[in-house]
């Protein structure tokens, strides 16, 4: 079954998965490519085996085997010829799947961190046989085929007047503003081009100034020394990483949709509105057959630039209408106010502000980093107020899906009293994969609010850890000599 | 753990700080009979360096005392889930330290000696055995291999879940998020502690508070050496298993392991200027990952998932500071812990002989409070810390 849609531009390419040829056209990252070819379930959760897949949500289900490298990011990584890419967390093999059978295990049994139980005491003689048992399973993927080649990609020092970063269309505007006052500016993105979200979605922009200076491809991922340091990561591992320093920094990162918080919200086929909108209008590639679009306000603008590309949209309604994603491998329908059968959910919203960055400048304590009014400025949505996350009311959400953890397990820990977010997370390991929290401990920190009966903002998030894996450690390797030690 | 609970008026042993230090404190205390027990932290269950460590477990070191006194510790650990009534998941993996510089060959050589003195099981392994034990590392850059068979490690929530519960089922009673405001003396000794405005009298307080040591010291009035540091660890992106073995990298101040989790936690240490704060920074983060990628190819294209810092307090010797304090009849210390995770076993239950029966065992004599205004420094060579000249 192919999702293609008419008008797709690029050489043919081909590429296996899990020992299987496929066609892609270049241009297409892997994910894109696979979801064009109907494979939708790309990585197994980490203890339950529920399958995960491109979503924008969760970086877990992008996470597979290319070329004998562990864990690269599909929807970050082109499909390049011969290329081979498996599915990671399987034994004996992908394609025949003991592991699976995890998903048999009552949910209430597989909680906490994979270590904690008292099943298998340590000193005893089978401990170090259940031990490598554990670390074998909770590993996920075998290690790197090989090591790494030659010297770190070396990092590079930049140094600007105004550091702006986002290159949407607020932070094109501030990077403007900024040239035209005469300063001098770096712009630093994500992605490969400016304001790609926006084109995608169907707006007019103007065009940058020719005296901002462009760094793509790079993510800033960490803020050091309150705020004075930050550091960025190509997306391109061979590329070194980036050290930046600025008298004034400008945060335009835009908002991250959030994923809500019903039982089902993980499954593949659910994804958030840039996925959709760069399936769709860059590679010509439909989200599902039959797409719902649920948002808190910009669902039919949304819904309506979807249908304008070919994609068939066959419900458009408010997020808060959402009750149940129903499926076992893949979305198969929506419980709204009717049961709509649909094979893709596309999220508008609600999205929230990626606070790592400015809280990572700003926070401060000795117990406990708590964050602060920080030194960067905020342009655009980023300015904005965050909204109000609906609080579950269901206890089978799963809150952090990649470690399979759910309402119900936070339940029984703020039985025993437990209501501390960072101790939860230790007890749990909600938010410790690869997406480090976020969005989990959005989603923990909307649950226990509403269990407790206490305003959101109230409750400490755990601390946001750069680097959140936007750096390898080749890259961090190279910042050896960039960097000096504080005397 | 009824948090909001009134604090009791009274109490026999007042413990000022409830990491593994002071829980291991309380728990030994209790088994002991000790009654009416008080933990009190200021911040939250897990949050300082007992919940950030690197949790490795090392039974042995260069130097005698410290040899002799972590070789017990690490003798404990091996059977506390059974003692503790909770699985601490301590995993004896072993402990291979690495040296590449001549200088260092000859340290282990000699620290092999120091081992066979104090009748530890360790072992210089030769190419072949280390090809063995650690097959993923780069052979070609190392001079010298001691690897300890007995050591491991324990993830520290485990331990902090295990020593949590048995103290609680010994009716210790624990308050986090209870900063003590001033310590009380009266009649020449320690009398009891003010938590707000409400009074706590107890006859034996015992200052466990990690980095915050010496500021609880100030507040008993009486001095104490050290001051309080920030160290550094990552975590890679979880595999399945490459490093079995704990690992130090002696020549690059670096230590890691495998975790059952799959995630490589670790952290090499850089000369800076000590840091009061628990933000990290990029240095630490370069030098770990320099190591990695030279140590272990292998590593070179993991991603790197966080890093994070600890507070720890840092004694002049880099040891322990364990026992009565001179200066104030009643007062003990517990403080200048930056291999603390390892110790926790032993300095608990060594430190409850010395309150409840008044005796110093001969392992815990070299770290007392004093020992540097009487010049007896301990000199361990073999720790994995950097040194700010």
């Amino acid at each position: 079954m192919s999702l293609r849609l008419p008008g797709a531009s690029g050489a043919p390419l081909s590429f296996s998965w899990n020992g299987r040829r496929l066609q892609a056209l270049a241009g297409d990252s892997v994910a894109q490519a696979l979801l064009a070819n109907g494979i939708r379930g790309l990585a197994w959760t980490r203890k339950a085996h529920r399958p995960m897949g491109l979503s924008g949500l969760y970086t877990t289900g992008v996470l597979a085997r290319v070329d004998g490298v562990p864990n690269v990011r599909l929807d970050q990584c082109l499909v390049r010829e011969g290329m081979q890419v498996s599915r990671q967390n399987s034994w004996p093999n992908p394609r025949f799947d003991l592991l699976r059978l995890a998903r048999l295990v009552p949910s209430g049994w597989i909680k906490g961190g994979f270590e904690q139980s008292n099943l298998v005491p340590s000193g005893g003689r089978l401990f170090q046989h259940w031990e490598a048992l554990l670390a074998f399973l909770a590993g996920v993927a075998e290690p790197a085929d090989q090591g790494f080649a030659g010297p770190p990609p070396v990092g590079q020092r930049l140094r600007a007047e105004v550091l702006v970063i986002g290159a949407g269309p607020a932070g094109c505007a501030a990077a403007n503003r900024a040239a035209q006052e005469g300063r001098e500016v770096l712009l630093v993105s994500r992605g490969e081009s400016a304001a790609r979200y926006a084109r995608q979605a169907g707006a007019a922009l103007a065009p940058l100034d020719p005296r901002v200076r462009c760094l793509f491809g790079v993510e800033v991922f960490g803020a050091y020394r309150e705020g004075r340091l930050l550091l960025g990561a190509p997306i391109d591992p061979a590329r070194g990483a980036v050290a930046l320093e600025a008298d004034e920094v400008i945060l335009a990162t835009g908002r991250r949709v959030v994923p809500t918080l019903v039982p089902g919200a993980w499954l593949p086929g659910v994804m958030d509105a840039r996925t959709a909108l760069a399936l769709a209008a860059d590679r010509r590639i439909a989200p599902g057959k039959s797409v719902v679009v649920l948002g808190d306000g910009q669902q039919q603008a949304l819904a309506n630039r979807l249908r304008q590309l070919g994609v068939q949209v066959v419900a458009v309604a408010e997020v808060a209408e959402l009750q149940r994603v129903i499926g076992h491998n893949r979305v198969r329908a929506v419980q709204l106010e009717r049961l709509q059968p649909c094979d893709a959910l596309v999220l508008a919203g609600p999205g929230l502000f990626d606070d790592s960055l400015s809280f990572q400048a700003s926070a401060s304590g000795r117990l406990q980093l708590v964050g602060a009014r920080s030194s960067l400025r905020r342009a655009g949505s980023t300015a904005e107020p965050d909204p109000a996350l609906a609080p579950a009311q269901d206890a089978a959400v799963l809150l952090c899906p990649c470690f399979d953890v759910s309402g119900r397990e936070v339940d029984e820990l703020l039985e025993q009293g437990i209501d501390e977010l960072e101790v939860i997370k230790r007890l749990t390991s909600c938010g410790m994969g690869p997406c480090q929290g976020q969005p989990c401990w959005d989603s923990l920190r909307a649950y226990v609010a509403g269990r407790l009966g206490v305003p959101v903002l109230q409750l400490a998030r755990p601390t946001l850890r750069p680097p959140r894996r936007a750096l390898t450690v080749a890259q961090a390797a190279g910042l050896c000599d960039v960097v000096e030690p504080l005397q | 753990m009824n948090l909001n609970a009134p604090l009791p008026k009274r109490c026999s042993i007042l413990i000022v700080g409830a990491g593994i230090q002071g829980l291991s404190l309380a728990f030994n205390l209790a088994e002991r009979g000790v009654r009416d027990i008080l933990v009190l932290d200021a911040g939250y269950w897990q949050g300082g360096a007992s919940g950030r460590n690197g949790t490795l477990i090392r039974g042995a070191f260069s130097s005698v005392e410290w040899t002799c006194f972590f070789a017990y510790s690490n003798q404990l650990w091996h059977g506390l889930s059974r003692r503790l009534g909770e699985n601490v998941m301590y995993s004896m993996r072993g402990y291979s330290m690495i040296g590449e510089r001549t200088a260092t060959a000859e340290l282990l050589h000699r620290t092999r000696e120091v081992h066979r003195e104090c009748g530890i099981d360790s072992q210089l392994l030769d190419p072949a055995q280390l090809r063995n034990v650690l097959p993923a590392l780069a052979h070609e850059r190392v001079s010298a291999a001691l690897h300890l068979p007995g050591s491991g490690v324990a993830p520290h929530h485990a331990a902090m879940h295990a020593y949590h519960k048995a103290c609680e089922r010994l009716g210790v009673t624990l308050r986090y998020r209870t900063p003590v405001a001033a310590i009380d003396r009266s009649a020449g000794r320690v009398s009891g502690v003010r938590v707000g405005e409400q009074r706590i009298d107890a006859d034996v307080v015992v200052l466990a508070g990690g980095a915050n040591s010496n500021a609880l010291a100030q507040m008993a009035g009486v001095p104490l050496e050290g001051y309080p540091m920030r160290l550094e660890a990552m975590a890679l992106e979880p595999t399945r298993p490459l490093i079995g073995p704990a690992v130090a990298l002696l020549d690059r101040l670096c230590y890691m392991h495998q975790t059952a989790r799959g995630e490589v936690v670790g952290g090499a240490e850089v000369a800076e200027r000590p840091q009061d704060t628990l933000n990290a920074d990029v240095p630490v983060m370069a030098a770990t990952a320099k190591a990695y990628m030279e140590m272990f190819p292998q590593l070179g294209q993991a991603r790197i998932l966080r890093q994070w810092a600890g507070l720890v307090h840092i004694s002049p010797d880099f040891g322990p500071l364990l026992g009565a304090h001179p200066a104030l009849p009643g007062l003990f210390v517990s403080a200048g812990w930056c291999y603390g995770h390892a110790g926790a076993p032993a300095a608990g239950e060594l430190l409850a002989r010395a309150i409840v029966e008044g005796t110093v065992d001969e392992r815990m004599k070299p770290f007392a409070v004093e020992r540097f205004v009487q010049g007896r420094p301990v000199v361990e060579p073999g720790i994995v810390l950097s040194h700010f000249e």
